[in-house]
């Protein structure tokens, strides 16, 4: 929803730390955190050891294939399986979509599905799945946002091809604008994107009795249990899901979608293992997208260059009767602003979260509309841009990023809108800056010390692809003394305590305080075996480089191993759940770009970008830098290449593949420099996630670069060359003002 | 692109049980190629009677130094036979279009994307594929490197990487970054590892050819 709390706000500070929170604080000097640690299943992964979802192949298993609309609107009016049943090597076959006449009948996009087979090959459930009979009443449908909002649309959805929100309001916009001395007016926006995961959707079902173990690809174990427990009406006792592996989800596998559902039921018909990944086409059609956003932008700016009022009519599609909410205006102090949001519903598969939901298109909107005002004064964008910043605090430091970052970039290099080099290639500086919520949750973990001096922690959570795993060693280590390497990390099961799903970058902040607690706790009981061996009391010891022994005096201790020997025939074992005052929410970041604009061809090549960013306590550096690296070149891609092309006649997707849905390859990978922040304040802060911020700005940032290259302002997004050469035609003919 | 291996005008040939259908597909193999049989492979064009399929051949394939021996449809992909057939997971299906990169394997010393490559055409070649890089616990320099790097997020794409990174080695033993663009640009990582992946490519040091 537009108008309710935004995905990715800072969330309001916690009433304050808990006991255990003051308990386990983090350590002032730590040891094991914050320095850089090699991904513990890297050689797992870059040896093909590593078992994703998709390569498990379980005695007897066969595959199953999903039967699609190819309509983007259409009535199901019956389903034949029975020639299907026939195909070789078939062993199930359903019917997804039930035929009729009513609303429940209707598919409302391309992809939907309607049917599914499984047979004891790939190939045979191909060819199975094109023998299911289905016939079709198609109906009128709408494949844009325009089409969707005319007069004379069809009225495809229920109760109207559009939600009008709430209007947000502050102030007299009349004064507002009577206090500018400049007003841009102008109309901006961005397009939908598909999460594109390397690893397809989809899962492996396996049922014994009346109990299902499922292989899922998902971003959330547990979150899948109940989806599937509630979808197929089995308890989630007789369910267990596991991830060990997953291929990427940026959002868009927090569910099991009906894929799943499919999957288990084909699975429970067939009585044997079904695994069911979706092909890339599928893919693209119905496992998520990031909606597009549209804004109609009024916006005054004083003489001296305080902003004083932003009127905004903005709207955007998720697809069929899925919302497209982002947050306007981005960041910056509108004294006085209205703004109303419109969900248009488009016969196109439903959005999902999609990494920084909303935050790369409102900061978009916004940015550019920051240095067309920024022109109209005369100021320097940066300068601009702190001149209109909210209050500094630790998860709002956008001004001293700002300073920081244009000295490292070169900032003062800069030229006016428009490089005067003569030649073809223009090179042009853009800056943006972005924020995100973050911080923690749900999490739990459970430890367990046993008497041969072995560790091993549990927590039900996932690994996406941020480093999870070696996180959980690493925050285990630090507790306990020991090396990364003396810690077992389990993960990505519903057999170990409940985690929620890893989205909204809560992954790292949900389950760090509670692996601190579990493990904090787990090394007090070791204490209390220890200290009357060494005549001390427990609170008079510590765990350092391997031993335990007497704060103050190393050499009054014992090693690890012989500690873990007073475990005798026990095993230590704690539980820890997340509490207040171990992570916070929010983080802050700015970005810089250079880029060569080739304004005879339009081609847009990105040079370098570089980015201030904070995370609060970093657990891994290796690893928060590579997410970093990640979310640059993913804004890179929805800037330059990307692009979800619907057909506007027949609705359908032309580019469902990755030949012609173009994705960023070695060739154009700018130089990246990151300036993460580490300082006390923000290590006094706990835990608080960094998978998505950096994805934020990297395209408004090259917008603006492109901007101050050409001279001409795109204000729509992709920056596919045919609108850059527009764009400089246009303001070769006199300009937009 | 996978064939179909019937006629779909006259799907009502099809016997009815699996058992006897691949009985009459493998008859079907023995008979020269008549109109209608779509989808035929044909494994060697100068003889009339090398036609095979539909239904199951047996297929054996040098894979890593050692023989697999599978019994499959002439239709199937090196990466389905192996991922499918064989419990050979390592490489990985991403696009199954020959874009992403993601089932890139070796055969006799160049990279092919094994998910647009058909099995049966590559009978008597060595393949190489992720699974095999490694000896033992002893990490392949390459993906060594790729390790020490953090040259990998997710992972998925990483089996494919590490194999055009691995041929390119083997053909520019200190690869320039322009060679690394030129080597690796037919693979895609979607969580953006690219940064690292080039650090790594270009740190290998010590691969004989290959």
């Amino acid at each position: 929803m537009a108008n309710a709390q935004q995905p990715g706000a800072p969330q309001p500070a916690p009433s304050g730390p808990t006991a255990n929170a003051k308990k386990y604080a983090w350590p002032e000097k730590p040891v094991v955190l914050s320095t850089r640690v090699k991904r513990l299943d890297g050689p797992d992964k870059v040896s093909g050891r590593a078992k994703y979802s998709f390569d498990i192949n379980r005695p007897g298993m066969i595959f199953g294939k999903v039967v699609r609309s190819p309509h983007p609107h259409a009535r199901v009016t019956a389903v034949d399986l029975s020639e299907a049943r026939r195909a070789p090597g078939v062993r199930a076959a359903l019917v997804w979509k039930e035929p009729g006449t009513g609303a429940t009948s209707e598919v409302r996009y391309q992809g939907e599905p309607v049917a599914a087979v499984a047979a004891d090959t790939e190939e045979q459930a191909i060819d199975a799945a094109r023998l299911v009979k289905v016939t079709y009443d198609v109906l009128p449908h709408v494949a844009s946002e325009a089409q969707s909002m005319a007069s004379d649309a069809p009225v495809v959805f229920q109760g109207g091809n559009t939600r009008k929100g709430m209007a947000q309001e502050a102030g007299d916009l009349e004064v507002g604008f009577k206090q500018a001395a400049h007003i841009v007016e102008q109309t901006y926006s961005t397009h939908v994107i598909t999460h594109v995961c390397m690893e397809s959707h989809g899962c492996v079902c396996e049922w014994e009795g009346d109990k299902l173990t499922a292989w899922v690809s998902t971003q959330g174990v547990h979150a899948s249990r109940q989806q599937l427990a509630d979808g197929l009406k089995i308890p989630q006792a007789n369910i267990r899901v596991i991830t060990q592996y997953m291929g990427g989800g940026f959002g868009s596998k927090t569910n099991v979608g009906a894929e799943g559902l499919i999957c288990a039921r084909l699975a429970e018909q067939a009585k044997v293992p079904v695994k069911l990944f979706l092909d890339r086409k599928e893919e693209h059609l119905d496992t998520g997208n990031r909606p597009s956003a549209f804004a109609k932008i009024r916006a005054g700016v004083s003489a001296d260059g305080k902003l004083t009022a932003f009127d905004g009519q903005s709207w955007g599609t998720g697809g069929a009767g899925a919302a497209a909410g982002f947050p306007l205006p981005y960041i910056y102090q509108f004294p006085i602003r209205r703004r109303v949001h419109t969900d248009v519903y488009v016969n196109a598969g439903q959005q999902r979260p999609m990494r920084a939901p909303g935050h790369p298109q409102g900061c978009f909107l916004t940015e550019i509309l920051m240095d067309e005002l920024a022109d109209r004064v005369r100021m320097d964008p940066v300068e601009f841009r702190i001149k209109n910043l909210p209050e500094a605090s630790p998860n709002a430091a956008w001004g001293d990023y700002f300073r920081q970052g244009a000295k490292a970039f070169g900032w003062d290099k800069r030229h006016p809108t428009g490089d005067p080099t003569p030649g073809p290639i223009k090179s042009g500086f853009g800056v943006s800056a972005h924020q995100w919520g973050g911080g923690g949750r749900a999490g739990r973990a459970h430890c367990e010390i046993t008497s041969d001096g072995g560790v091993v922690m549990r927590a039900g959570t996932q690994d996406i692809g941020t480093g999870t795993r070696t996180i959980v060693a690493m925050l285990t280590a630090e507790t306990l003394g020991l090396p990364v390497s003396a810690v077992k990390p389990e993960i990505g099961d519903t057999m170990y305590p409940a985690c929620g799903a890893s989205g909204g970058s809560t992954t790292a902040a949900s389950i760090s305080p509670a692996i601190r607690i579990a493990a904090g706790k787990a090394l007090d009981q070791l204490f209390e075996k220890v200290a009357p061996q060494l005549g001390v009391s427990a609170d008079m010891l510590v765990a350092d480089a391997g031993r335990i022994h007497v704060k103050g005096n190393a050499s009054k201790g014992m090693t690890w191993r012989d500690a873990c020997k007073l475990i005798g025939t026990d095993t230590i074992s704690t539980d820890g759940e997340w509490e207040a005052g171990l992570s916070s929410t929010g983080t802050s970041g700015v970005q810089f770009t250079e880029v060569d604009v080739d304004i005879e061809t339009g081609i847009v090549k990105v040079k370098r970008v570089l980015t201030v960013q904070d995370c609060g306590l970093i657990v891994d550096r290796l690893t928060a830098e590579s997410q970093i690296y990640g979310g640059i070149v993913g804004s890179l891609n929805f800037a330059l290449f990307e692009d979800r092309i619907l057909d506007r006649v027949t609705g359908q997707m032309v580019n469902p593949n990755m030949e012609s849905y173009l994705l960023a390859g070695m060739s154009d990978i700018p130089k990246i420099d990151i300036m993460l922040v580490d300082t006390p304040l923000q290590r006094s802060r706990g835990v608080i996630g960094i998978g998505e911020p950096p994805t934020v700005s990297t395209a408004s940032s090259i917008a603006n670069a492109v901007r101050n290259a050409t001279g001409a302002t795109v204000r729509s997004l992709p920056l596919h060359p045919h609108k850059i050469l527009a764009a400089i035609e246009e303001q070769k003919a006199g300009g937009t003002k | 692109m996978a064939q179909r291996n019937k006629d779909p005008e006259k799907p009502e040939q099809i016997d009815r049980s699996r058992r006897n259908f691949l009985k009459t597909a493998g008859a079907v193999s023995t008979v020269p190629l008549v109109a209608g049989i779509a989808g035929a492979a044909v494994v060697d064009a100068q003889s009339a009677a090398a036609v095979v399929g539909p239904g199951n051949v047996p297929v054996q394939l040098m894979v890593n130094g050692k023989r697999v021996n599978l019994n499959i449809e002439p239709r199937m992909t090196l990466l389905n036979a192996l991922r499918n057939k064989a419990d050979l997971t390592g490489n990985k299906r991403g696009c199954d279009r020959g874009v992403c990169g993601a089932c890139t394997m070796i055969i006799d010393g160049r990279t092919a994307y094994s998910c647009s490559t058909l099995a049966i055409e590559v009978q008597g070649k060595q393949i190489r594929t992720v699974d095999g890089l490694a000896n033992g616990n002893t990490l392949h320099p390459v993906q060594q490197a790729f390790c020490d790097r953090d040259a990998l997020m997710c992972g998925f794409c990483t089996p494919g990487f590490v194999m055009a990174t691995v041929a390119l080695i083997e053909k520019h033993p200190n690869p320039t970054p322009a060679q690394v663009k030129a080597g690796l640009d037919g693979n895609i990582c979607r969580c953006g590892t690219f940064t690292r992946i080039m650090e790594a490519a270009t740190s290998v040091k010590g691969v004989a050819r290959g």
